[in-house]
């Protein structure tokens, strides 16, 4: 069974946020949600690095553990997927993510969150709408997946930095990389996310 | 900018000058001595082992998105569905069952005279107001405090996924409110009942003489014996430290960070678990534990001999204050 | 330690009958169809992954995203990305006339699907809700709205008054460099008819000088090779530019090719740039040193003997003067004026010179500057001499700014010359006039005189200097006294405090653009102004001419938004109005206003042989679009079996020679001597003659005597592959052609074409001139590149500085070294006076540099591009860049108490020009060093002019322009501006 991920290739990743946009733009993510980022280590510096980031879809995803009402889950292609009609805003899946994946918008007074969003690997909601309908697109984005698509912002990544499908694949690409180029600075996240990590 | 987030960025430089000034950052040098910006040693590894958590410069106003990763995430987790699973079960079953023996073994404390028929008032209405309050949203919080902990395993399998997300959010947004509610109580009791529960003599007295759980002896206590002013000054002590945490998650990233919420969020449940259970064993003590307790809060009189009983020295401090008035009234 | 639970699958909450194993399985209702699905169309999510390395195309079904309306088809259209020269192709879903999505290109050769952050945002460019809708004008200081039919009326008849009062020139068109090619050609054309040279576009503040540093080299002023091309590098040198930020989307071919070649690649630049963090290696300059570096690295290469004798006796004229400059710069003198360490320049020179082929990137790092010029021409000393030049990896990869900056060049967007490089002397006017199909005498008639009519034009960085300068100071009959911009900001232009007083002085301004720009916010205006709703070039179709020459067609995605109108029926609009539209448009079809793009881009290849645009028809660009996936990712070519488009290099990259029916297959890499002409190889261009008669001192029998040389300038032994002359040879006229006896090749038309060109000389008549084609098709069927074959220029020797000289910038930190290196003495240029020369000695004599301590550089960030009032209308990018800043080094913020994200104010040099902005604090910059974004407006000194933008046209993001803060200097040969390298001071605000 094909495990989904996401690895970026920071060697790769200059901070152009073509990510960050593409998944604004499938998705239609309003202003002050960011479902993807990228950060920059030692700015500026000698060893600066830039890692685009987002919900890295984990192996036992601990969003998933202790969200109080178990609205995200995984399906079985290990995509994190939650259902925003059972969320009740808590942010435990904040405090949880190794990633800061999980995005609040603002509702009411002192910080109270809404909804939790974050990124579906574009593979629509968790919730009970139909795949692909209006509906599902109004509260989770695209499903770009169901097409036999993959997520958006590594689909348009300026340097094929950002790379996303099966993990078993994509970690033999960057493997492949790294021994053609003769560095790498390793999967960001992977140990952290998937128990795993990949050769370097 | 505010002052919270002058402190935060003032903080964030910190950091970065901390993490910047590591000599970690060595990079390797070209044959000519430049920087070679490949070859350095830029790698989640290094960085994890010279801070708990990944940070960096992201342009987004959103200081919180500058942190790329922070593993202790997973660990929080474990706290959370873990530690506190177990731990805070077996401190709240765990006083259940304790109480249950201390029931089953020395059954309801009776009033030794039996009822004088005669009461005095021991709690002003106001003082009430303040305990009921502070209690209602008390038992309210812990309700849902617990829901958010144990709902998902006791409560969803019993009502459904849906109507058990619906009951939570609910909860979350009472939990959220009544916090205010008890804030407000926590502070009146603590301002009313200070006076009586600073410790004195009488309570080494009072522990000699068995607390008034030996039948035999007879302890001695004013208004408030050291039991009580135990659960006072633990009660005050767990409000405020639970009060303080919550509002720091109820006010995400006001001048706090997620390792902050975190820690917060780790004591929060440990001194609500802990303050539970408190409150569990005050409640036995004043309902089923005791004879003539509950009217103290619920009447606010009790039974003059419960209070010869309990409460000698307050009864005879109160008697003279009534006498002296009664001896004034027939001036009128 | 983790412990689990097994349960992992999610609850369903309410089973849906339909599917009721759904909720027993625990698997989401959705999750079953998805796989249903993926097991359906034979994708199997094991092979899904999105990496360049798999090719998706024909797989792919374009559905994704927001879903159409019910029972809406959607229609998959493709336009080429406006926000930079790299051309990614943008794939857009069209539903119901309204653009819904997009997807990758996978196709490309040149993006593969990728885009930056402004590619994968341009969707809101077109949707975007603080477009200008309809047409306004200033009445009394309120924006009031007006039909575009009132609107070009009132706007014809003042500018048909100010040049009845005051003659053509007073009008100034400054057009855009995001024009298409058609719409560029056309923008030119009009200013023609008009009977002005003041035509001018971005292409000024962006690489002028480069077009002229290189072309004055070897012939054409372009980039030579092209992105995919530096795949084949071994050293990569970076030297002026940060594509990381500017073109992203190229960092994919370098990144890849650094990897898979092992290659060196180096950044020299005043930034560590996220560019420079990929770097092998990075060299930290200061701003306006390039040509002292060069000759520093240039100084090493002759000392070790690195350089390429073969190529340099084959190809290159000049050597001898340019090594006596270079003698001049021996490492300590490179160390004093630059800082760098004599060890980096070695090592730098050895990489570059010996590590090849080796190429050399650049883009505004070397052009903006007041040796811009000269800086371009030092780096093509750097590549000729290490005969880096005319073979893959290797070459000068320019990388240019916008979409189509270098095709609104080609097409003469440009005051010094008509479209495709003729220049604006009287042949080139005849040529035209020819393709135009209209009388000379006629066109001439349109000028007040001849000699104006042959006069380059004022250029965009002096339009205010024309606006306010007493007009005896001015070589034209009058000061500017209309501007009528189509897509060209005006925060882009150093010294917006002067530009401000221009824009309050002018009796009329229209911008026609999609949005009001700073130019409606800066002044006091209250009357005579006018904003024109342009469509972008999304809602438009039209060719584009990206960074390497490649031509590629776009498609309209959907109609102009409300009120908006394309750049052709605008100017056609406007052309009727000004009395000369049927003249204009004589060979372009117009139907109800609605001009054709592609037979505008017909009379394009109708004459323009010069630089090779006259084989891209509109329907071989079309055939390219769609046949985007068979072109190779590095050698751009596709498979000659083809029936379509067989053999081409993707886009045609020009010179694509001869007609369209000659099918010459455009030309990848400029003068490569490896492939036959037909093929897309070529020669150095004999633009400057066969020979150049020098005087020279040399002793003879003791004595110093003065000997006239007749120095070759045509290449020795060195011709591409298949030629029939195995050595150099002047351009191909027809009296050429007869004398080798290849005129008989031309067929009866041609020589008829020829004969009608120039009936009184047809011998006369050349490959750029004759409209047939012919000689172009003769010279190439033997071999020969119809422009001829010299030798490159090291010195160029009508230039203002034939070897190029290191020069201090006009405010330099260093003012003990203008005294040695001092600027160009003032002079008269493009009608206006350049008193540079003054204006350095007064900065120096006034001890400038100590109240203005910090170098001021500027540059381009990725989410914004240009002016950028789009960028900063868009909602997914402004969300990225919500500030104006200035980055300053932790060193100088210490010194003067700024913490990092506060407040600061910076004072320029001149004007008493002051901005507010937040501070940056970075090591990116070197200590001594501030630098800025220049794509912010709207904030003037201190000041928010929100409210000045016509209601709901404001951007979202708003800030101080760094031109607010820039300062007097201006290269002279192309009045180039120096927004690189001036001085500011920075305190806490």
């Amino acid at each position: 069974m094909a495990r989904m991920k996401f690895l970026c290739d920071a060697d790769r990743c200059i901070d152009c946020n073509a990510c960050v946009t593409a998944c604004k733009n499938e998705n239609e993510v309003p202003w002050g949600i960011n479902r993807r980022r990228v950060v920059t280590i030692n700015d500026g510096k000698p060893g600066e690095r830039s890692v685009s980031m987002a919900c890295m879809h984990c192996t036992d995803a601990p969003c998933a553990s202790v969200c109080p009402v178990k609205c995200i889950y995984p399906t079985e292609d290990g995509i994190v997927l939650h259902n925003k009609d059972q969320c009740i805003g808590c942010g435990y899946c904040f405090y949880a993510c190794p990633f800061g994946a999980p995005q609040y918008p603002q509702v009411g007074n002192f910080g109270s969150r809404g909804k939790m969003d974050k990124c579906t690997y574009c593979a629509g909601g968790g919730g009970p709408e139909a795949p692909g309908s209006a509906e599902e697109y109004a509260k989770y984005g695209s499903n770009r997946f169901g097409e036999g698509k993959l997520p958006m912002c590594a689909e348009m990544c300026s340097t094929k930095s950002l790379l996303a499908g099966d993990g078993d694949i994509i970690a033999q690409l960057y493997e492949e990389r790294v021994e053609k180029r003769g560095y790498g600075s390793g999967a960001w996240g992977w140990t952290t996310a998937y128990h795993e990590d990949v050769k370097s | 900018m505010t002052a919270f987030a002058r402190i935060r960025t003032a903080a964030l430089l910190l950091m970065l000058f901390g993490l910047t000034a590591a000599p970690a950052l060595a990079q390797k040098l070209g044959p000519d001595g430049a920087p070679n910006p490949t070859a350095s040693v830029t790698n989640q590894k290094t960085l994890l082992e010279r801070a708990p958590r990944i940070q960096g410069r992201i342009d987004i106003p959103d200081v919180k998105a500058s942190v790329l990763m922070q593993p202790m995430g997973r660990t929080w987790d474990y706290f959370h569905e873990v530690l506190l699973h177990w731990g805070g079960a077996a401190v709240i079953v765990g006083t259940v069952a304790i109480l249950a023996l201390a029931y089953l073994v020395m059954g309801r404390l009776r009033i030794e005279a039996g009822r004088s028929g005669q009461t005095i008032v021991r709690f002003k209405a106001f003082e009430r107001f303040a305990h009921w309050l502070t209690a209602v949203s008390f038992v309210l919080l812990g309700l849902t405090g617990l829901n958010i902990t144990f709902g998902k395993i006791l409560l969803r399998p019993l009502v459904g996924p849906d109507l058990f997300s619906d009951i939570s959010e609910i909860a979350k947004y009472v939990h959220n409110f009544t916090s205010f509610a008890f804030v407000t109580g926590l502070a009146l009791i603590t301002v009313l009942f200070f006076r009586d529960n600073i410790f004195r003599r009488v309570d080494i007295d009072w522990v000699k003489q068995g607390g008034g759980f030996i039948k035999s002896k007879h302890a001695p206590a004013g208004r408030f014996n050291l039991g009580e002013k135990m659960v006072y000054w633990l009660s005050v002590g767990a409000g405020i430290a639970v009060s303080a945490s919550g509002f720091v998650l109820l006010f995400p990233f006001y001048g706090t960070n997620i390792a902050d919420m975190q820690i917060a969020q780790v004591a929060h449940a440990i001194i609500a678990v802990l303050f539970i259970a408190l409150i569990l064993g005050h409640i036995y003590i004043g309902t089923l534990g005791m004879e003539g307790a509950f009217e103290a809060m619920g009447t606010g009189e009790v039974d003059i001999n419960w209070a010869r009983e309990h409460h000698d020295r307050w009864l005879a401090e109160k008697l003279e204050a009534e006498g002296r008035r009664a001896s004034a009234t027939p001036a009128e | 330690m983790l412990i689990r639970k097994s349960e992992r699958r999610p609850e369903r909450a309410k089973p849906s009958s339909a599917k009721p194993s759904s909720t027993e399985s625990g698997i989401p209702s959705s999750g079953l169809d998805r796989r249903t699905f993926l097991k359906r169309s034979g994708v199997t999510a094991g092979a899904l992954v999105a990496v360049g390395e798999i090719a998706l195309h024909g797989v792919r079904k374009a559905e994704a995203g927001p879903p159409p309306p019910v029972g809406a088809p959607v229609t998959i259209r493709k336009n080429i990305c406006t926000h930079c020269s790299v051309g990614c192709s943008v794939i857009a879903k069209v539903a119901n006339g309204v653009w819904i999505g997009q997807e990758p290109d996978y196709d490309s050769p040149i993006n593969r699907g990728s885009h930056c952050c402004k590619g994968a945002a341009v969707r809101d460019d077109v949707l975007n809700e603080r477009r200008l809708r309809y047409p306004v004008k200033l009445v009394n200081g309120q924006w009031t709205r007006i039909s575009w039919e009132k609107a070009i009326d009132e706007i014809g008849d003042k500018l048909l008054d100010i040049r009845q009062k005051s003659g053509p020139d007073s009008v100034y068109w400054l057009g855009s460099a995001k024009f298409t090619n058609e719409a560029a050609y056309l923008n030119r054309k009009l200013a023609a008819f008009w009977g002005t040279n003041n035509s001018d576009h971005q292409a000024r503040i962006c690489h002028s000088t480069t077009v002229t540093g290189v072309a004055n080299t070897w012939g054409y002023g372009a980039m030579t090779n092209s992105y995919n091309d530096i795949r084949n590098a071994k050293t990569i040198l970076l030297m002026g530019g940060n594509p990381a930020e500017a073109h992203p989307v190229s960092l994919q071919h370098i990144l890849e090719g650094k990897e898979l070649n092992r290659a060196n690649m180096i950044v020299v630049d005043p930034r560590m740039t996220r560019t420079a963090a990929h770097a092998t290696e990075y060299v930290r300059v200061r701003p306006g040193t390039h040509i002292a570096t060069i000759y520093g690295m240039l100084w090493h290469i002759f000392e070790n003997g690195w350089e390429d004798k073969e190529f340099l006796s084959q190809r290159v004229y000049g050597l001898d003067e340019v090594r006596k400059e270079i003698a001049k710069w021996p490492p300590k003198e490179v160390e004093r004026v630059t800082g760098l360490p004599e060890a980096q320049v070695k090592h730098v020179a050895q990489l570059f010179a010996t590590q090849k082929p080796a190429t050399l990137i650049w883009a505004m790092g070397q052009t903006q500057f007041t040796t811009g010029t000269a800086n371009v021409r030092a780096s093509c000393l750097l590549l000729l001499a290490t005969g880096n030049m005319g073979m893959p990896g290797a070459g000068a990869n320019i990388f240019r700014g916008h979409t189509n900056v270098q095709g609104a060049t080609d097409l003469g967007l440009d005051v010094t010359s008509l479209p495709l490089y003729y220049g604006l002397a009287e042949e080139a006017w005849r040529h035209w006039c020819r393709v135009w199909e209209v009388d000379y005498d006629w066109m001439k008639s349109r000028f007040p005189d001849k000699k104006l009519m042959e006069t380059p034009g004022i250029p965009s960085t002096r339009w205010f200097d024309a606006t306010l300068l007493p007009k005896n100071q001015i070589s034209q009959p009058n000061p500017v006294q209309a501007m009528f911009i189509m897509g060209h900001g005006v925060n882009t232009i150093t010294r917006m405090p002067e530009a401000v007083k221009g824009i309050e002085k002018l009796e009329m301004l229209v911008v026609c653009d999609p949005y009001p720009t700073a130019w409606s916010v800066l002044s006091e205006r209250k009357n005579g102004t006018y904003l024109l709703p342009a469509c972008t070039s999304f809602e438009m179709e039209g060719s584009r001419t990206n960074s390497n020459r490649s031509l590629q067609w776009g498609e309209k995605i959907v109609d102009p938004v409300f009120e908006a109108k394309n750049d052709y029926d605008t100017m056609y609009m406007l052309a009727r109005k000004l009395g000369f539209a049927d003249l204009m448009f004589k060979n372009i079809k117009v139907e109800n206003g609605a001009v054709s793009a592609e037979d505008i881009l017909r009379e394009i290849n109708r004459g323009g042989w010069s630089t090779g645009y006259c084989g891209q028809s509109p329907e071989r660009l079309k055939a390219h679009m769609r046949n985007q996936h068979k072109f190779d990712l590095v050698t751009l070519r596709a498979p000659k079996d083809d029936p379509e488009v067989g053999g081409d290099y993707y886009g045609l990259p020009w010179p694509c020679w001869g007609t369209p029916e000659f099918k010459h297959p455009g030309t990848p890499i400029l003068y490569n001597t490896n492939l036959p002409v037909k093929e897309g190889g070529g020669t150095f261009r004999a633009r400057f003659g066969v020979e150049r008669i020098v005087k020279r001192k040399v002793m003879e029998n003791g004595q110093e005597v003065e000997r006239e040389d007749h120095d070759n300038l045509l290449a020795e032994g060195s011709y591409s592959v298949g030629s029939e002359i195995k050595d150099g040879y002047p351009e191909f006229t027809l009296g050429v052609l007869k004398k080798l006896g290849w005129d008989k090749d031309l067929t009866a038309q041609e020589r008829e074409a020829i004969a009608r060109i120039n009936p009184a000389d047809p011998d006369k008549v050349s490959w750029s001139t004759d409209l047939s084609g012919g000689i172009q098709r003769v010279a190439i069927e033997h071999g020969c590149s119809p422009y001829g074959n010299a030798k490159a220029r090291m010195i160029a020797w009508n230039l203002p500085d034939p070897v190029p000289v290191h020069r201090e910038p006009i405010y330099t930190p260093r003012p003990d070294l203008v005294a040695d290196y001092p600027t160009l003495p003032d002079a008269k240029q493009f009608r206006v006076p350049n008193i540079g020369f003054s204006v350095q000695k007064a900065a120096v004599d006034r001890a400038i540099a100590k109240q203005f301590p910090l170098i001021l550089s500027s540059g381009r960030l990725v989410e914004y591009e240009g002016g950028g009032e789009e960028t900063r209308s868009n909602k997914w990018l402004a969300e990225l860049k919500q500030h104006m800043y200035v980055e300053i080094n932790p060193a100088d913020a210490a010194e003067r108490g700024i913490v990092d994200g506060g407040w600061v104010w910076v004072t320029g040099a001149e004007n008493s020009s002051r901005a507010r902005m937040k501070a940056l604090v970075t090591e990116r910059v070197g200590k001594g060093v501030a630098w800025m974004p220049f794509h912010f407006s709207g904030w003037y000194e201190g000041n928010d002019l929100r409210a000045k933008y016509p209601a709901g046209t404001d951007p979202i993001v708003l800030g101080e322009s760094v031109n607010t803060l820039t300062t007097y200097g201006y290269d002279p040969a192309t009045g180039m501006q120096e927004p690189k390298a001036t001085l500011c001071q920075i305190r806490a605000a």
